[in-house]
């Protein structure tokens, strides 16, 4: 019986290390090519473990001694990219949590005309994909001006981030007690004082699940940007792939802003997985 | 019954009425403009203006009926990048659904550090696609990429083998990155629903002298099944919403194009705008139609039982 077992659990572990292997395989050759000099791209065999070590591919992007390593300045484009992807970022997700909230809110304990069909109507817009919208949305963002900056983008982030967040979070209200809310509504306290003082401090884990969707997913964004922010507010995302280009692929700059692109991402799943987590369990029951 | 109890309750709670009703309007007004002007009107947008010529190089929008409906079937790019579609959704599901499952029952026996390895499995799922992209382009890269050197390492003559130049290798390679990315989610559902079922069912089946495979068979497999059918939904409509990773490693290649860039080259490219509207309003009712597919079948067997 305990032969069996062992033999069990290396197998287990074994299935284990695949998975992790799969996982993070990719992830460990981008940061190993990060730091990997130019010149032993062109070694064969390739290295598996980078034997020689150098920032210059940070340095190029970040435009640290770039006198020394040739002179090109990424760093204007970069810096500039990665500035829109966090205001963009961090603007919708602010925005899609603070009215999913007020909203996820009314809908669950205020009751007033049309409560139950515009709930419906806004999450049931969860099953259409984004680019069911994409051309006339693309036609109305050009007769607002609104293509190419801030308030644009993040108004399509929202749009379409809005739904998740509303589910999500009226789910989180619903689960809250009422009996809570009832005393502090007899000894006098009005809605908004029961809103912003007892229910958003309780409803904090929903509302940090909503956050961390919303900004993973805005942060993620290609195809939108790519069509509403060709240039000034240009993100990492479609900034990346521009070193690309047909006659020549910069791995060591891809890389190393992959590395740096993967730096927030990596972080949220590494402190906040639990939030991450229910947040999409509960946005994927739905 | 049910609802006149409701109202009833609903009518002692909310004290001053009409100040509750005026107070949800207006904490309902910012998602119902939002939603309005960047969805709706959009949506009813597409469906009006893929009846009419819609072309920023024509004058004039006539109405054209359903002619971009029947132009789609006789469309070569169309058909061909429906085919790729097909490919990576069928491909997709089943291998995120297989080896999903297989990873949640794995991840389900690690006692020690669970959370580590889930956090490290997710990690994918959360990165940018089109990050995903470039690591795996520099991954499958001829010279220097880590596929070929591994092939090498182990005496196979891929040095300089390119992936992208024949079809079926260029789907699998594309195919396997979006994999890479969405096989999280599926592990995540799966294996939420698998930590639910009570362990007293797996006692009372060792006292029976059941072995765990058949405890995999009788006992997990019928629990987690609506998390699969979930969780297949979830990856059907994302490999319909196939465009980022496919962008990026392979262009607009026809040999690998799902019908997203299909779309995206029509519209944004070529400027037939109504082409694109019609075209995307298919692809959103297929992938409708597929996704309720499993949710039925679902629902018919957990009947049954």
């Amino acid at each position: 019986m305990q032969q069996q077992s062992l033999a069990f659990r290396i197998m287990i572990w074994l299935g284990v290390a695949v998975l992790l292997v799969w996982s993070l395989g990719p992830i460990y050759w981008t940061l190993a090519s990060a730091i990997t000099p130019t010149v032993d791209f062109s070694s064969r065999p390739i290295h598996f473990v980078p034997i020689h070590f150098t920032l210059d591919h940070f340095e190029r992007l970040l435009g640290i001694n770039v006198d020394r390593i040739g002179g090109v300045e990424v760093w204007a484009q970069f810096r500039a990219a990665l500035f829109n992807s966090i205001v963009a970022a961090l603007a919708s997700t602010i925005v899609c949590v603070a009215i999913a909230a007020l909203g996820g809110y009314a809908f669950t304990r205020l009751s007033f005309p049309g409560r139950r069909v515009i709930f419906i109507a806004v999450v049931a817009t969860l099953a259409i994909p984004g680019y069911a919208v994409l051309i006339p949305l693309y036609r109305l963002m050009t007769s607002l001006h609104m293509v190419d900056t801030f308030l644009g983008v993040t108004l399509i982030y929202v749009s379409a981030f809005l739904p998740l967040s509303l589910w999500l979070l009226k789910s989180v209200f619903e689960s809250l007690p009422i009996s809570i809310e009832e005393a502090a509504q007899l000894d006098g306290a009005s809605r908004l004082y029961i809103l912003f003082r007892i229910v958003l401090p309780l409803a904090a884990p929903g509302l940090t699940a909503a956050a961390i969707l919303t900004f993973l997913g805005a942060w993620g964004q290609y195809a939108v940007p790519l069509i509403f922010s060709p240039t000034q507010t240009k993100p990492l995302t479609v900034l990346i792939p521009e070193f690309a280009t047909k006659n020549f692929i910069d791995y060591g700059l891809i890389t190393a802003a992959g590395s740096i692109a993967i730096i927030i991402p990596a972080l949220v799943v590494i402190f906040l997985n639990r939030y991450l987590i229910s947040g999409l369990l509960a946005g994927s029951a739905k | 019954m049910t609802t006149v109890a409701a109202m009833a309750s609903e009518r002692k709670r909310s004290i001053g009425g009409n100040s509750d009703a005026f107070l949800g309007v207006l904490l309902i007004t910012p998602i119902v403009l939002v939603m309005a002007a960047l969805v709706f009107f959009p949506l009813i947008d597409t469906m009006w203006d893929s009846l009419h010529r819609i072309n920023p190089m024509q004058p004039g929008t006539p109405f054209i009926g359903l002619a971009k409906y029947t132009n789609m079937l006789s469309d070569g790019d169309v058909n061909a990048s429906w085919i790729n579609t097909l490919i990576y959704v069928v491909i997709a599901v089943a291998v995120e659904t297989v080896a999903g499952v297989a990873g949640a029952a794995l991840i389900n026996q690690v006692k020690v550090g669970r959370q580590w390895v889930l956090a490290a499995v997710i990690l994918p799922w959360a990165l940018p696609g089109v990050v995903n992209a470039t690591i795996w382009l520099w991954i499958y890269q001829p010279g220097a990429g880590l596929l070929n050197g591994i092939l090498t390492a182990f005496g196979l003559p891929f040095e300089n083998h390119v992936w992208f130049n024949d079809r079926t290798s260029a789907i699998a390679a594309v195919v396997t990155v979006h994999i890479w990315r969405m096989l999280p989610l599926t592990i995540v559902i799966v294996l939420a629903a698998m930590q639910s079922i009570p362990n007293e069912l797996y006692e009372a089946a060792k006292i029976d002298g059941a072995s765990r495979t058949s405890m995999f068979g009788s006992i997990t497999l019928p629990l987690i099944r609506s998390a699969i059918a979930i969780a297949m939904t979830n990856g059907t409509v994302a490999a319909f919403n196939f465009f980022d990773e496919a962008w990026v490693l392979a262009g607009p290649s026809l040999d690998t194009r799902p019908i997203l860039i299909q779309i995206y080259l029509e519209a944004f490219q070529n400027l037939h705008f109504s082409y694109g509207m019609a075209l995307s309003l298919v692809v959103t009712i297929v992938s409708l139609l597929v996704s309720l597919v499993y949710v039925v079948r679902v629902y018919r067997n957990t009947r049954l039982d």
